[in-house]
């Protein structure tokens, strides 16, 4: 593009020292510290931090619902995504915004918000008394499941809108020309819709796994001590207890699981692409 | 052909289309022999595109009913009314290779000879040497035919075919016609095929179904529409550049090279004049309103601006009963 490659590397190098000097060296300083004990280099920090059954908790808790909230806004989000990118034009426009709306809201208030809809007085319970499906009111806040209701509602926005792009890329009448040859509604989605549309599907399921699996404040509002995160117990080590070597540790879990989870699920969309 | 089973083999009755509040197509009728080339033909938004999306299923009528083969369609879906439909963008599956998009449909019915299917509809196409390909490795022309063979091998009742000729160029499109024709021929296959080129509509449909505002204008053969449009529109639709009331609402029409120019009872003045190989065209300005005219190019040259003598000769025009 330049003349003169001296140019654009000199161009670049000033955002090269920033990032390099200012982020990647603390981050590397930050991630050692679970590597060095007194007496040199080690991985013990991890066998440690595993030992522990609450630990554990945690990892498989993390794990879980960021797959969980990952998996189910997938399913929730091609069904949206085909509805918005079928509607006609004018209405398309308005029902994309309604989608993409929560984004532009602080995940603070809207995460105080689920504390009134999921409290004890809160809407649900309410409605649920009144309807006489239960007696007492449900214990909902606190729980994983208000950690996972959060979470899929602060991340289905990416999927939908991941998904939304990706349909509109597909050939206009695929699906109906796959309909006239005779797939029914099933058979047009795994053959059709999903092989097209997977690299949607792999962006938006990163962003929302990733996404839930570092969220801080979601799990700190509606899970609390009871319900920890690795994100909220990587916190809870820092402030509480001082302990840096955990913290650090974690970190490193969540950037591992973070890219693993993206090379999974690119190595899956590709698997299925070369078949 | 008074044999309901052959000549009401696809019947549309009362048929009433709409895309939420617009009526797109009112009330229409219309039986399609067994066997049979037809055109629906017709200017952008006379409803005809929505004529063939019903057909196929992917459009549920507001009122009336769809009859192939002896049974009403109109809530069947389109993956089982047995018929086939070639996209105007051909619509080939981009992730499948050509072998698999042909393969599609009859996967789906799990044909036990597969391969031998596929490959004979590669054949009829002329594309066996292609079924490694990637359709984006392909011309549109070629893309077009695997489209073909995909819709053929399901063995449809009807073939349905989006404006098969416009997006190809001027050669291809004379290749692909002989193609249609012969695979017609060849297969017996009933096909209905969506147009707004009268030139195509004319080479190759058995009958053309000259459509206007979501009705039917005009059912003939090619020769019949033709020679005896019915109305203003359908003259104008044919190539009668030259329109003129006559008595009764009805009018009188004349195609460019019915007009004689040099002599006659009219003047007019030339207003353009462009050369077309055997034949030159001439637009006059004059006191019926534009006249368009083509003279063979060994006849006298005007020139524009010029004053040039007319006729509408009375015998070569055509009588319109209705003008509008």
């Amino acid at each position: 593009m330049f003349e003169n490659r001296a140019i654009g590397l000199a161009l670049v190098l000033p955002a090269a020292i920033f990032a390099a000097a200012l982020f990647l060296l603390p981050v590397g300083i930050l991630l050692s510290e679970a590597f060095r004990t007194d007496t040199g280099w080690s991985v013990s920090a991890y066998g440690e931090f595993f030992a522990s059954s609450r630990n554990q908790t945690v990892f498989f808790r993390t794990l879980k619902l960021a797959s969980l909230v990952a998996g189910v806004s997938a399913v929730v989000g091609y069904a949206a995504a085909f509805a918005i990118v079928n509607l006609p034009a004018s209405s398309r426009g308005r029902m994309f915004g309604l989608v993409t709306l929560p984004l532009m809201i602080s995940p603070v208030a809207r995460t105080y918000a689920w504390l009134v809809i999921l409290g004890r007085t809160g809407f649900v319970n309410k409605f649920l008394v009144d309807l006489g499906i239960t007696d007492t009111p449900l214990r909902i806040l606190f729980t994983e499941t208000a950690v996972f209701i959060g979470l899929l509602q602060l991340f289905l926005p990416l999927m939908i809108i991941s998904l939304v792009s990706a349909m509109e890329n597909m050939p206009r009448d695929a699906v109906p020309a796959a309909r006239i040859l005779g797939a029914n509604w099933l058979q047009v989605f795994w053959r059709v819709i999903l092989p097209l549309t997977r690299e949607g599907l792999v962006i938006g399921g990163t962003l929302v796994f990733t996404g839930s699996m570092t969220a801080y404040i979601t799990p700190a509002i509606l899970g609390g001590s009871k319900v920890l995160m690795l994100e909220t117990l990587l916190y809870q080590r820092v402030t509480v207890a001082n302990d840096f070597v955990s913290a650090s540790v974690i970190a490193m879990i969540l950037i591992t699981m973070s890219f693993s989870a993206n090379l999974l699920l690119k190595r899956l969309a590709t698997a299925r692409k070369s078949r | 052909m008074s044999d309901p089973a052959t000549s009401q083999y696809v019947s549309l009755k009362d048929l009433t289309l709409a895309y939420d509040k617009t009526v797109a197509v009112d009330r229409l009728n219309l039986d399609i022999h067994k066997g049979e080339l037809i055109a629906l033909l017709g200017p952008s938004g006379c409803g005809k595109t929505t004529t063939m999306r019903a057909i196929a299923g992917l459009l549920t009528p507001r009122s009336g009913s769809v009859h192939i083969d002896g049974r009403d369609v109109t809530r069947v879906p389109p993956s089982r009314r047995e018929v086939g439909l070639v996209f105007q963008s051909y619509a080939l599956f981009p992730h499948l290779s050509v072998f698999e998009n042909v393969a599609f449909g009859l996967r789906l019915r799990r044909e036990p000879d597969l391969k031998a299917k596929v490959m004979e509809g590669l054949q009829t196409v002329g594309l066996t040497e292609f079924l490694d390909r990637q359709p984006a490795d392909l011309s549109g022309g070629q893309q077009q035919r695997v489209s073909l063979a995909r819709s053929l091998v399901m063995h449809p009742k009807v073939l349905l075919l989006d404006e098969p000729l416009s997006n190809l160029d001027a050669r291809l499109r004379l290749e692909m016609r002989t193609e249609l024709q012969r695979v017609q021929r060849e297969t017996g296959i009933t096909m209905v095929f969506v147009t707004h080129d009268q030139a195509e509509a004319l080479a190759l449909a058995d009958r053309i179904v000259l459509m206007r505002n979501g009705a039917i204008e005009q059912i003939g053969t090619a020769e019949e529409i033709y020679n005896a449009p019915v109305s203003g529109f359908a003259a104008d639709f044919m190539g009668f550049e030259t329109i003129l009331p006559g008595e009764a609402g009805g009018g009188l029409a004349w195609r460019p090279g019915a007009v004689v120019l040099g002599k006659g009872p009219h003047q007019g003045q030339v207003r353009g004049a462009s050369f077309a190989g055997e034949r030159r065209e001439y637009v006059l300005e004059s006191p019926f309103g534009t006249i368009k005219a083509d003279v063979p190019i060994s006849e006298t040259r005007f020139e524009i601006g010029q004053q040039v003598a007319f006729d509408l000769p009375r015998e070569s025009a055509v009588e319109l009963a209705r003008i509008d």
